[in-house]
This record gives structure tokens, C-alpha cells and sequence, in this order.
């Protein structure tokens, strides 16, 4: 008991010593010093608050790959840290297991970029679902949000899904069905709120007779 | 950039490897409707300084098996906790079984070289160069990534950044737009 208490202690003073070092050599070489110190700063408050870092150096990386200037980079990785924090709040918010999940952190920072709100954030992870699950309705929302279906709508057919206990692989699908309504002449919105009815319908009623067969029946054996 | 799941001989279709009517009846009707889609896309077509791209993207996306390798690091992670500690208090973390064959098409007339940079490798417009396919104008490169969000743009001719407007796009903090790919 003793022993692992020390070990767990000693973990807890290293953990954000790695983190600089990691910094480090994950930027040495590819953004200005200045750049480096200020993802330092940062990452030691990310650390600090149980953010993840790896969205802010990638940031810093873009903005130098874009030839972006410096004193520019600079505010984007405050507003990545700025998201990040927006997003573990709402996480907090919504009641989610503390110390709250790095991944789905950064999948509501994703959402916030999209154009989701803290508030956004926190109704879906209340859905109940386990937490790679709202992982997944996160990033589906923030990409729905991206193809232009509005906040409201986009919470309503992702937090609908998720409490009709669609699998990750349905999730990840609706994007795509989106898309193929927009095909046919939809808005993103129209085409967000008739699967959000399917979904809702489908959750009162079961679903369909041919949810679970493949797209394609095996093609049949030459003779 | 198109998630549907088509019938490989429709993947061909698309990539201009068979006609309609080398498909088999039964797939002719998907074919028309991923011609469609393809069609649709392709009207969506943005300026850029001077130039008019037509980007188009395709996804395949594939599970497969990652190779043992991949499993090593996991496995000397968990021996590594277990030493430490004596017993394990919770499971080792799982190792993701799978990984998404991805397949970008850039239409990009008159480009000299095309490369695609995102999240997925650093940013780095060296790293993956996409390479003529088909017609001279035709860009493709095929990436197997992990199942996330990423982000990314075209590079063309080593300075212009082209987000793909095929796919959704987010800001990406510095005025430009990024493609999200979210697997």
C-alpha cells in the first residue's frame, strides 16, 4: 500500500515534468522559440487542469506549416487552451466522472470549433451513455456542425442517437445519411431533423426489420 | 468526400476503372446513385486565387486487422504496471483493432505536385504526396489512419493550402478553413 502510495506520488510530480519534456521534443526544430515557450506555459496549465495537450501543439505545428506569423499562432493556441477548458467545464457540468476523460476533452473542443456550445456539450454527455460512446457523438456532432446542420439540430439527432443506444459505427454513419439527403435536395437542417425523427421513432418502436444485414447480400457462387 | 460503403466493383466505377455497364445488373442502380453523389459533389466547386479547383474525395473505408507489432508497446506497457505496482488495479488499456483506408482524390488542373497535410501527419506538406491516377488531373493517395476526428488540407505546389470542399471544414484559427475526416 505504502509503496504504491509512493509510487502514485512520485507519478503525480513527474507526470507534468514529462509533459514539458514532451513538449519539447514534439516542438524542437519545427515552430520559433516562441512559440515552443508559450505551448510550455500553456501545457503546464493544460497539465494543471487535466486538459489534453496535443491539440495545442498541433496547432502551433499548423501555424508554422501554413508559414502563419508568429504573433498570430500564438492566439489560435490560446484559443485551442480556451476551447479545451470551455469543453472540460460543460464535461464537469454535466456530471461526468472526475478527473474528466483527456479524449473527450479534446472531442468537445472539436464540437466548440464546429460551432457547439458549453451547453451543447454538457447535454449530450448527460445522455447516460458510456463514455467512448459520447467520444463519438462528440466528434459526429462537431462534424455535423461543420456540414452546416445548425447547433440545435445537430444536438437534437446526435443526443437522440445516443440515447436510443445506436452503436458507434451507426454514429459515425450519420454524416454520410446527411449527405445523402442534402443530395436529394435537402437542407442540412431538414435532412438532421428527419433522422432525428427516424431515430426517435425507432427508439419508441425497435428498429427496422432490416437493421443489421449487410448492404450488400453475398454475391452468389460461379458455377 | 463520400462515407457511403459501395460495393467494391462501384469503388471501381468510381475511380474510372469500369464503365456502368461492366457492372452486374444488380449493382447498376448503385452505381447511377454514387455517379450521382460524385456529380453532386463535383458541382460544389470553390475559386481560389486565379484558379477554379474541382476537388473531389472519395473515403474507402476498410477495417483491417492492425500487424502484431503494433501490439508490443501495449503489452510491455501493461508488464510494466504490473511490475511496478505487483498487481494491476484495473485492466490495461485496450488497443484499438482497427484502422480506416482512407482515399483522398484531388482534381487540381495545371498542379504540379499535390500532397495532403493534416493532423494525422504533423502537418507535414512532404510527407504524403499524392500521385497522378487516371486522368493527368486526378490526384489520389490512399492513408490508413485511426478511428478520430482529423483534420487536414491540400497542398498544392508546396504553398497553396485548398481545403477540400467536398468534405465539412471548421476554422482553423488563422482564417482558412480546415477539412474535418472523422472516422
Amino acid at each position: 500500500m505504502m509503496r504504491t502510495g509512493m509510487i502514485l506520488g512520485l507519478a503525480l510530480v513527474a507526470a507534468p515534468l514529462d509533459a514539458q519534456q514532451t513538449i519539447a521534443e514534439r516542438l524542437t526544430g519545427r515552430v520559433p522559440a516562441e512559440i515552443a515557450a508559450l505551448v510550455q506555459e500553456l501545457g503546464s496549465a493544460a497539465a494543471g487542469r487535466g486538459l489534453p495537450v496535443d491539440p495545442m501543439i498541433q496547432k502551433a505545428i499548423e501555424g508554422n506549416a501554413k508559414a502563419i506569423p508568429a504573433d498570430r499562432v500564438a492566439s489560435a493556441i490560446r484559443g485551442v487552451f480556451a476551447q479545451l477548458d470551455s469543453a472540460a467545464a460543460a464535461l464537469r457540468d454535466a456530471g461526468v466522472a472526475s478527473p474528466v476523460d483527456t479524449v473527450e476533452i479534446a472531442a468537445g473542443g472539436f464540437a466548440i470549433t464546429a460551432g457547439l456550445r458549453g451547453r451543447d456539450i454538457a447535454e449530450l454527455a448527460r445522455t447516460g451513455r458510456p463514455t467512448s460512446d459520447v467520444i463519438v457523438g462528440l466528434r459526429v456532432a462537431g462534424t455535423l456542425a461543420a456540414m452546416g446542420v445548425p447547433r440545435e439540430e445537430t444536438v437534437r439527432l446526435v443526443g437522440t442517437s445516443l440515447r436510443a443506444q445506436h452503436a458507434p459505427g451507426e454514429l459515425l454513419a450519420l454524416p454520410g445519411r446527411v449527405q445523402s439527403e442534402m443530395a436529394r435536395g435537402a437542407t442540412p437542417a431538414q435532412a438532421a431533423a428527419g433522422l432525428a425523427r427516424a431515430a426517435a421513432a425507432q427508439s419508441r418502436h425497435g428498429p427496422p426489420p432490416d437493421r443489421g444485414r449487410p448492404p450488400h447480400p453475398p454475391a452468389p457462387p460461379h458455377p | 468526400m463520400t462515407q457511403h460503403e459501395f460495393h467494391p466493383r462501384v469503388k471501381q466505377l468510381l475511380d474510372g476503372e469500369l464503365t456502368l455497364a461492366d457492372l452486374p445488373a444488380e449493382l447498376r442502380a448503385e452505381g447511377e446513385e454514387a455517379l450521382r453523389l460524385l456529380a453532386a459533389v463535383d458541382r460544389s466547386s470553390v475559386s481560389v486565387p486565379a484558379v477554379t479547383w474541382r476537388v473531389m474525395a472519395a473515403i474507402e473505408r476498410r477495417r483491417r486487422r492492425p500487424a502484431l507489432w503494433w501490439l508490443a508497446p501495449a503489452v510491455a506497457a501493461a508488464a510494466a504496471v504490473v511490475l511496478l505496482l505487483g498487481k494491476p488495479s484495473t485492466p490495461p488499456a485496450t488497443v484499438s483493432a482497427t484502422v480506416v483506408t482512407v482515399r483522398f482524390v484531388l482534381v487540381a488542373p495545371g498542379a504540379r505536385q499535390v500532397s495532403v497535410a493534416g493532423t494525422f501527419n504533423r502537418w507535414d506538406p512532404s510527407a504524403t504526396p499524392l500521385v497522378r491516377s487516371g486522368t493527368a488531373d486526378t490526384w489520389v493517395a490512399t492513408l490508413a489512419l485511426p478511428p478520430g476526428e482529423h483534420q487536414y488540407a491540400f497542398v498544392v505546389d508546396g504553398a497553396r493550402w485548398v481545403p477540400d470542399p467536398a468534405a465539412p471544414a471548421v476554422d482553423d484559427g488563422f482564417g482558412r478553413r480546415n477539412s474535418v475526416l472523422t472516422l
